[in-house]
């Protein structure tokens, strides 16, 4: 994470020049496209063409990695939760019961493990437009796409605000906890027992909400000097007119939503194992 | 066993659809129309310091941790209002998952929304003020009750958003939707609400100023 707080990487291939407003078009219209299945084969094919399109976004694997890592323990988590709750799930689902464990009675069944895999990849399938948005839109665009798609620019301008303040207010957190430590409170593991760090990591919540809300108002009476909401609508300095690219993105993200609901409807209506 | 879990999951999903539309309506009729330009800016400052404060988190269970960046939601919605609150839990919660783990888990992201919203609707209360230390004892129980239907209509949310959207089977959810509310709980119990009394006792009660007429 840079020092910006964001994940923006400067290139210049055709998703960079994209409108951001239509690549957070493409990730809604994507992520309502996974939601409508329970299809291992849709989902297989969703992450490669995901990960092609971060290829050609020449996004470096360098800064996916560490993502990548974390979706995947997540997904193993909660998989090994899955199948320890509900280990027959997948035959409830399927009426198939292939029993491959059987413990005390609990049937541990093949569709189940095939349905933790079908799960974990439909969280992957999500990830890679998540991060082809996030890695290839400016952050100063985001307020601007968000505003296009017909959010409030005010709600679009908070979001500029957090992005904004996200390191400020990291620091700020870090010069308290510094501030407390050069006073003999420990913060750090193995220096006292985790409720007790726990109780110091409370601490500075208060002395931060104080300066935080000093910064609320510091800031709106900054913007409300300068004419902030004054008007119902307002323009952006990053706004471009659409070029024929984003048309065509509008298309195909429409085309994937309607495509999915007449594939749903007629073929893969039902949670599908092998 | 199949129609028995999916009759079920439909009458929840009803209940849910019900509820947030109810809580929206609520919530435009009592609410303040727009947003002043503190607002924006006590949404923008309060998920950042949800997303800095996220970094402070103790695992309890699978995917599921103990966080105090929740203790921030009835805190901002008790300072500014319901809408605040929401937008804070959403945005906070949403920003956070995007840039810190590179997917956003929509379901949970409700659950915070909801837990700030709640926490905001005791400025409905006339006589309650945080930063003028406008605060009575009856509120201290309020809050309390608030928050834990905040907790509640959220995790309606979460349950519904798990089990429809991203496919998850209903035991699983609830155990984990249990963890996670007993992990806030006990955060907004023991920080969220007496950080609003602390704040409302150190702001000073009475000025000698009067409003010139």
């Amino acid at each position: 994470m840079s020092r910006t707080g964001s994940l923006y990487i400067d290139r210049n291939t055709i998703f960079h020049r994209l409108d951001g407003s239509i690549k957070l078009m493409l990730w809604i219209c994507w992520t309502i496209f996974i939601f409508m299945f329970m299809d291992i084969r849709v989902f297989a094919i969703m992450t490669i063409v995901g990960f092609v399109l971060l290829r050609i976004a020449q996004i470096p694997f360098k800064s996916i990695k560490p993502l990548l890592i974390f979706i995947i323990i997540f997904t193993i988590f909660n998989s090994i939760l899955l199948i320890i709750v509900t280990p027959e799930y997948g035959s409830q689902l399927t009426g198939k019961y292939t029993v491959l464990l059987n413990l005390f009675g609990v049937k541990l069944t093949m569709q189940t493990l095939f349905y933790a895999l079908t799960l974990s990849l439909k969280y992957i399938s999500l990830l890679p437009i998540t991060l082809l948005f996030l890695f290839t839109t400016n952050p100063s665009e985001f307020a601007c796409s968000l505003n296009r798609l017909g959010v409030s620019y005010k709600v679009a301008y908070s979001i500029s605000i957090a992005l904004r303040y996200i390191p400020d207010v990291r620091d700020e957190m870090i010069n308290i906890i510094n501030a407390q430590e050069a006073r003999g409170v420990p913060f750090k593991k193995g220096d006292a027992n985790t409720i007790k760090l726990l109780k110091n990591y409370l601490t500075i919540l208060f002395p931060l909400l104080i300066s935080s809300l000093q910064r609320v108002d510091v800031v709106s009476n900054a913007m409300d000097l300068r004419g902030f909401g004054k008007y119902k609508t307002r323009t952006w300095y990053n706004r471009r007119p659409l070029e024929l690219n984003d048309y065509i993105f509008i298309v195909i993200s429409i085309a994937l939503v309607i495509l999915g609901v007449f594939v749903k409807n007629n073929f893969l209506n039902k949670f599908y194992c092998i | 066993m199949k129609g028995f879990f999916t009759s079920i999951a439909t009458w929840q999903g009803i209940l849910s659809i019900v509820i947030v539309v109810l809580a929206s309506l609520f919530l435009f009729r009592k609410g303040k129309k727009g947003l002043s330009t503190r607002d924006v800016v006590a949404i923008g400052i309060g998920a950042a310091l949800y997303g800095a404060l996220s970094y402070i988190s103790i695992p309890i269970g699978p995917n599921t941790s103990f966080r105090i960046a929740v203790a921030l939601l009835p805190i901002f919605g008790a300072i500014f209002g319901p809408i605040v609150g929401f937008l804070v839990g959403f945005i906070g919660h949403a920003l956070n998952d995007a840039l810190m783990n590179g997917s956003v888990w929509w379901s949970w992201v409700f659950l915070s929304a909801f837990m700030g919203m709640f926490g905001g609707i005791i400025t409905f209360d006339k006589d309650f003020d945080v930063l003028s230390g406008m605060i009575q004892k009856k509120h201290y129980f309020k809050m309390y009750m608030y928050a834990i239907i905040g907790m509640l209509v959220g995790s309606v949310v979460a349950y519904a958003g798990d089990v429809f959207l991203y496919g998850e089977p209903a035991a699983k959810v609830w155990l984990q939707i249990i963890l996670a509310n007993a992990a806030n709980l006990v955060v907004i119990a023991i920080v969220g609400i007496p950080v609003i009394i602390l704040l409302a006792k150190t702001k000073s009660k009475n000025n000698n100023l009067d409003v010139d007429a």
